[in-house]
């Protein structure tokens, strides 16, 4: 009997094939930088990972969630036990029913990839893919027949037989096609690299925090000791500058092209593709060309010319600088991503190459980091000029007063004529509820948000430790803002630099801050009478915060009914302010912000609530006639009850 | 019939007539048509005001004129003649010494900054002991006229072949020959751009003298001159050569002067640079910064063609609302605005654009604002100093006919403006 | 753009301690940096075509951002900060034998007077040209270069080897300064004695003061004439709107406008 000596052989053979492809894929990956994780403590987290975190993200769409369990928890109990079953031959019946079991569950599911597949939406890749639901079917198929007679359904010689040396070719040929794709093709770049580099990349994803319900948002800082060191470079220019994990997370990418479907640059028709991002960044890491690529190119760049490996420089070939400045740094891409890749991370690194050590940042973007390090304001201003807009405010100083409950963050808005009037609103509302607050004046900075995104690190760190360097000088309890890019920076990228200046000290957002302040009772408002009311989640409140609900419930308390877009919280749309892209404003064919102003045009609103004054100035700068655009403070502000003015009212009475 | 009646009836309200009586009344302006000098009083009779009646005429008197602006013709000649008043003459005999003042004469003329300068240097003189006069040397065919009251006691102009074009190096070894013939107490310069720093500096360089440039409050003790990219003020002992900022000082005005013509010793040197002659600009690679006449489109503009158009005609630069730029009709570079460029123009005649914010932050330095806009509401027709309502295209073609028209005709307005 | 590159060009361009007009924080100086770019596009097909040399404290921060131009080095004459740098900048450009010196028009910080390439130019016998906007050809010893001219405008000269250009903010904007090749580039310093710059301790330095702008001053010769001066309505604020008026009179009126205003040329 041929199989008794044949399959044994076969599986023995793939998995060995397998494991030379995993030390391989591991070299590659361990080319990159080095980063400190927890190996063991990671992979023991691994499966409760899997079950959970990306689960969750995977749930969102329940065809899939429940295809990929069937098919995915179906092969990984099958290849146990075929393992016990036909390669250690341990004559169990119990194990080969099981095995059956396991089986005829991933066969069913990889049905359902294969219906999936029949005609696939245009995010998802070709290529490759499409013929993996016939892997696993042929997978499924070959090893159940196979396993017939362990499980006594079948008496031993069936084979010899009934099918003779044709059915044995043909068991033969699907369990070689099956575990080529399964095992071999799994380490060696086939679509099941998936499973493979994404179980790892759970076990060693550089930023742990995400896991259990966890945030981490934060841009990681650069090591500016790395300009001087011998060979050191700034930023990513070879896919080895990369950490290591940074390139196991791109190997996880399964190319479903989740991230594509919500890239507000690549809705717009800018050269950016976040998949073909990721997957160029493979292409990087293994070497060769992006030839074989089967999904959706950068919108106006043709997919097939792009070259790279481990020690090129990527710009050079691999990627057009053009593609890196597209992003708005918005998240959507990594909020929607099954495999929890970091992408914004790895645009950034790139970014900080091209501005650190080329200087090639685009269009405005050398003049306005010129001008955030030389007035500490992206336009320019002179710095002593920071406080004009609140001439007739009378707001009390930090440098006069040292201690106050709440520092109020006023951030470049201050510049601008238009968040001026946001910020003259919610000056207004903060003495209605007569909160004990004060400002920095002149002595605060840029909080670096635009320069860090833009590439320049160094800018960024410099505005930070200065910025710390004020704040420790007072006494605060809170900081509020209504700036969510400073939110951002202050609640999560200020704790790098070792200072304790916000050590116990807690940062808000100018909505969570005033909703607080509403349900306390603080500030009294009358009903909002008005059209229709939609809001707009700004990405750095939202996706980078976690903060969905206080705005919502503001409009709320003023009884508005808030007609949601389609895409509204996690999956909001950027308004396209972000990261830096109004300065670089790499061309596309459409406006971000005129597709955000169609989403609120669909839900016929009048008024769009917004929390951000990016959002404020992307979203107006939308040609008329479109639905008014106010910030959130603005709207509570028109619908503040005038506490002295009831007393009055009531004392007549 | 019987509201026809009522019509006739002529009614009076004593209260207004008594107001339109009493010229201190408060309310007397309401009732009263200021500018007639005859009124339909309240009963239909023709009233005459005679205090409105007529105009002041030069002399402080006032003047009726009895023949209704029929004899303008005759008069008017013989009224500006009377106004044009002999300014007393500033006569220097002999010079105890000299104040060269070296012009720009941009055209031929005298610029505003050399004026200036003349007025500075007779302040200069009177500050020294002694008389002295004004040298003033221009270079190239004069055209001026009115150097005598512009403040030339002397006037040196060199007007040979030699010294057209750019010619540095001949022009400095004609003021080394004024340095020799003269001696001159004070070396003065417009700091311009037109020549003037040139010169000074190399002048400076040549005698080793430490000028003071951009000097601005300069009397025969101290100067004061801005330093540092223009951010500090040099306080200093007033040197013998000076390279004068703009409104330095008053322009002379209340004197007449002789502009008595002298004369150099010809010199002429072999000069390292030639020049090539002036290079044809297109306006609109003028960087939108630096234009000082923009042509700027928005939202409202269709036809592109036309406006291009336009552009060329009027010798503008083109600018661009950001909204024109994200439709893909200019270049990103064009864009006007707090997110495009600070634009520095003189005159910023914008078509189409109703003004969001950013793009009027972007225009805050702009001298005068011309609005062409369907919407007389909008915040560009509140900035600007004249705004026309109307279709953009129409307007815009008026516009490019008459403009045509105007530079067809003899242009002897043109050649005062140069000045 | 592209000189004529038969023949090696040393280029050296001279750079000084900027001063942001804003904030007045030091920075490169934004014609010197012209300058530096200029320098670096005319040597491009030449390594080390192009020498940076300062005057003054070889750790002066805003350094740093002219060597993020992708400079590996900059040259320091380190003096006192009171002494003359004339002397020794002509010494040395003496011995360096280059050909073209680069500098800025007027310095951003100091006396700012614009006189220093004037002055090392009558040091040298070399020729001076001021306020370039782009050299434009190097040919057998002579090179064509475009002067700035106000508004835009431009006049070409050509100028015989070697000789000074100091560069107008109409040339080339400069390359960003990256940090990267900023924190890299070497210091290269040599100590020189020169002159205290005695003449400079006497003046007084103060923040600049706002200079009043220049009144209309009304000489009235009558008695009439003083009166309406002195009652006259201040012209009124607001623009004035056609809005009835053919779009021919609105024409008009626009023209006459730009008559007025002299831009019409």
């Amino acid at each position: 009997m041929i199989f008794e000596w044949l399959h044994p052989l076969l599986i023995a053979t793939a998995l060995l094939l397998a494991v030379i492809g995993a030390v391989r894929r591991v070299k590659l990956w361990r080319a990159g930088q080095p980063d400190q994780v927890d190996l063991m403590a990671g992979l023991m987290a691994m499966p409760g990972r899997y079950l959970h975190d990306l689960h969750d993200i995977v749930e969102r769409d329940k065809y899939m969630s429940r295809t990929h369990a069937a098919t995915g928890g179906g092969f990984v109990l099958s290849a146990l036990l075929i393992m016990l079953v036909h390669l250690l031959g341990i004559d169990s019946q119990i194990l080969a029913w099981a095995l059956l079991a396991s089986l005829a569950l991933m066969f069913v599911g990889a049905l359902f990839v294969f219906k999936r597949r029949l005609n696939p939406p245009s995010r998802i890749s070709k290529g490759p893919w499409m013929r993996l639901p016939k892997s696993l079917l042929a997978f499924a198929v070959g090893f159940f027949v196979l396993t017939l007679p362990a499980a006594g359904v079948l008496s031993d010689g069936f084979m010899s037989q009934v099918g003779g040396v044709l059915l044995t070719l043909v068991l033969t040929a699907l369990i070689i096609w099956g575990m080529g794709e399964l095992f071999f093709g799994m380490t060696w770049g086939g679509p099941m690299k998936h499973a493979f580099a994404g179980a790892l990349h759970l076990a060693f994803h550089r930023r742990q925090e995400r896991f259990g319900g966890g945030r981490s948002t934060g841009l990681k800082p650069l090591d500016l000791s790395l300009a001087t060191e011998v060979g050191g470079v700034l930023g990513v220019a070879k896919p080895t500058d990369f950490k290591w994990n940074q390139l196991l997370g791109f190997d996880a990418c399964v190319q479903c092209g989740k991230c594509e479907a919500v890239c507000p640059a690549f809705a717009a028709g800018q050269p950016l593709n976040p998949k073909k991002l990721i997957q160029d960044m493979v292409v990087g890491l293994a070497g060769g060309s992006d030839a074989k690529y089967a999904g959706s190119p950068y919108p106006g760049i043709e997919v097939g010319n792009a070259k790279g490996g481990p020690n090129q420089i990527i710009t050079d070939g691999l990627l057009a600088p053009e593609t890196l400045w597209s992003c708005t740094t918005c998240r959507a891409c990594v909020e929607e991503c099954p495999m929890m890749i970091e992408h914004v991370d790895a645009i950034v690194d790139m970014r900080r190459f091209l501005t650190m050590e080329k200087g090639s940042t685009p269009n405005k973007g050398a003049e306005v980091l010129d001008n955030i390090i030389a007035t500490d304001n992206p336009n320019g201003y002179a710095p002593a000029s920071r406080t004009h807009w609140a001439a007739d405010q009378n707001l009390p100083l930090m440098r006069d007063v040292k201690q106050a409950e709440v520092l109020f963050w006023v951030s470049d808005g201050a510049f601008d004529m238009r968040s001026q009037r946001i910020l003259r609103a919610f000056v207004k509302l903060l003495k209605a509820a007569k909160v004990d607050f004060a400002v920095l004046g002149d002595e605060e900075l840029d909080c670096g948000d635009v320069a860090r995104r833009l590439g320049d690190d160094a800018t960024f760190q410099n505005l930070a430790k200065r910025n710390l360097a004020v704040l420790s000088q007072y006494k605060f309890s809170k900081i509020v803002t209504t700036d969510p890019h400073a939110y951002h920076c202050l609640r999560n990228e200020y704790n790098d630099f070792g200072s304790d200046a916000l050590n116990g000290v807690e940062v808000f957002h100018h909505t969570t801050f005033l909703n607080s302040l509403v349900q306390q009772g603080s500030l009294q408002l009358d009903p909002f009478i008005g059209g229709k009311v939609t809001y707009h989640d700004p990405c750095y409140l939202g996706r980078y915060n976690g903060e969905y609900e206080a705005p919502r419930e503001l409009l709320r308390s003023m009884g508005i009914e808030i007609a949601e877009m389609e895409r509204s919280g996690f999956r909001s749309r950027c308004c396209g302010g972000g990261g830096g892209a109004p300065i670089t404003d790499i061309p596309g064919e459409r406006r971000i912000a005129d597709m955000r102003m169609e989403d609120a045009n669909e839900t016929g609103a009048e008024l769009v609530a917004v929390g951000c004054q990016q959002c404020t100035a992307m979203l107006e700068g939308v040609v008329e006639p479109r639905p008014q655009v106010k910030d959130i403070a603005e709207i509570l502000v028109g619908q503040l009850v005038d506490p002295t003015a009831n007393g009055l009212a009531k004392e007549v009475h | 019939m019987s509201s026809h009646d009522l019509l006739d009836i002529v009614r009076r309200d004593p209260r207004a007539e008594w107001i339109a009586r009493n010229r201190l009344h408060p309310l007397h302006g309401t009732l009263v048509d200021d500018d007639a000098a005859e009124v339909r009083g309240p009963s239909g009779l023709l009233r005459k005001y005679p205090h409105r009646v007529g105009f002041i005429g030069p002399n402080g008197i006032k003047r009726i004129d009895r023949l209704k602006g029929n004899a303008a013709a005759s008069g008017k000649g013989r009224r500006s003649a009377a106004q044009e008043v002999q300014l007393p003459l500033h006569r220097v005999e002999n010079p105890d010494f000299y104040i060269v003042v070296v012009a720009d004469m941009v055209g031929g003329r005298l610029t505003g900054h050399d004026k200036d300068v003349l007025g500075q240097a007779h302040k200069l003189a009177a500050g020294i002991e002694g008389a002295g006069a004004v040298l003033t040397v221009g270079f190239g065919s004069a055209k001026e006229e009115h150097f005598d009251t512009a403040g030339v006691d002397r006037l040196l102009v060199l007007d040979d072949d030699i010294y057209e074009g750019y010619c540095p190096e001949q022009r400095l070894a004609a003021l080394l020959q004024v340095e020799n013939e003269y001696q001159p107490r004070h070396w003065l310069f417009p700091d311009s751009v037109n020549g003037g720093t040139d010169l000074g500096s190399r002048l400076a360089a040549r005698l080793h003298e430490r000028p003071a440039v951009q000097a601005w409050q300069v009397d025969h003790q101290t100067a004061v001159c801005r330093g540092a990219g223009g951010t500090m003020d040099i306080t200093r002992e007033t040197p013998r050569l000076l390279m004068l900022a703009e409104e330095c000082a008053d322009q002379i005005d209340e004197t007449r002067h002789e502009a008595l013509p002298v004369t150099l010793t010809p010199v002429s040197v072999i000069s390292q640079l030639q020049d090539q002659g002036p290079v044809a600009v297109d306006p609109n690679a003028v960087a939108l910064a630096e234009a000082e006449f923009i042509l700027s489109a928005g939202n409202g503009i269709h036809d592109w063609d036309q406006f291009h158009a336009a552009a060329a005609v009027l010798g503008a630069t083109e600018g661009a609302s950001r909204v024109a730029v994200d439709d893909g009709f200019m270049p990103r570079f064009r864009q006007v605005g707090a997110t495009g460029t600070w634009v520095t123009a003189r005159v910023y005649l914008a078509v189409g654009i109703s003004g969001a914010i950013q793009h009027m932050q972007g225009i805050g330095q702009c001298d005068k604002v011309i609005a062409i806009n369907t919407d007389a509401g909008c915040d560009m027709v509140k900035r600007a100093s004249l705004s026309a309502i109307g279709d953009s295209e129409e307007i815009l073609g008026e516009l490019i006919k008459r403009v045509q028209a105007f530079r067809a005709q003899p242009s002897i307005e043109g050649d005062q403006d140069a000045a | 753009m592209q000189p004529n590159s038969s023949q090696k060009l040393k280029i050296v361009t001279l750079v000084s301690v900027g001063k942001h007009p804003q904030s007045g924080r030091v920075r490169r100086a934004d014609q010197d940096s012209r300058a530096v770019e200029l320098g670096l596009r005319l040597s491009a097909d030449q390594a080390d075509g192009l020498v940076v040399l300062h005057a003054g404290d070889p750790n002066e921060p805003s350094l740093r951002s002219y060597a993020g131009m992708g400079l590996t080095a900059i040259n320091v004459l380190q003096l006192d900060p009171a002494a003359d740098a004339v002397a020794p900048l002509g010494e040395q450009l003496h011995q360096s034998g280059a050909d073209i010196v680069l500098t800025g028009v007027r310095a951003e910080s100091g006396e700012g007077s614009g006189m220093l390439p004037y002055q090392l130019a009558e040091k040298l016998g070399w020729s001076i040209v001021p306020r370039v906007a782009d050299i434009v050809s190097v040919k057998e010893g002579v090179a064509e270069v475009l002067q700035a001219l106000p508004r835009g405008q431009r006049r070409a000269v050509k100028v015989r080897l070697p000789f000074i250009a100091s560069i107008d903010t109409a040339a080339p904007m400069a390359r960003q300064s990256a940090f990267g090749p900023a924190q890299r580039a070497a210091m290269t310093v040599t100590v020189v004695n020169a002159e205290t710059d005695t003449l400079r301790q006497s003046w007084h330095e103060a923040v600049a003061k706002k200079r009043p702008k220049r009144l209309k001053v009304i000489k009235a010769k009558t008695a009439a004439e003083r009166f309406k001066a002195a009652t006259a309505k201040s012209q009124s604020e607001g623009g004035r709107i056609m809005k009835q008026e053919s779009a021919g009179e609105q024409a008009q009126a626009i023209l006459d406008l730009l008559v007025e205003e002299g831009v019409l040329r």
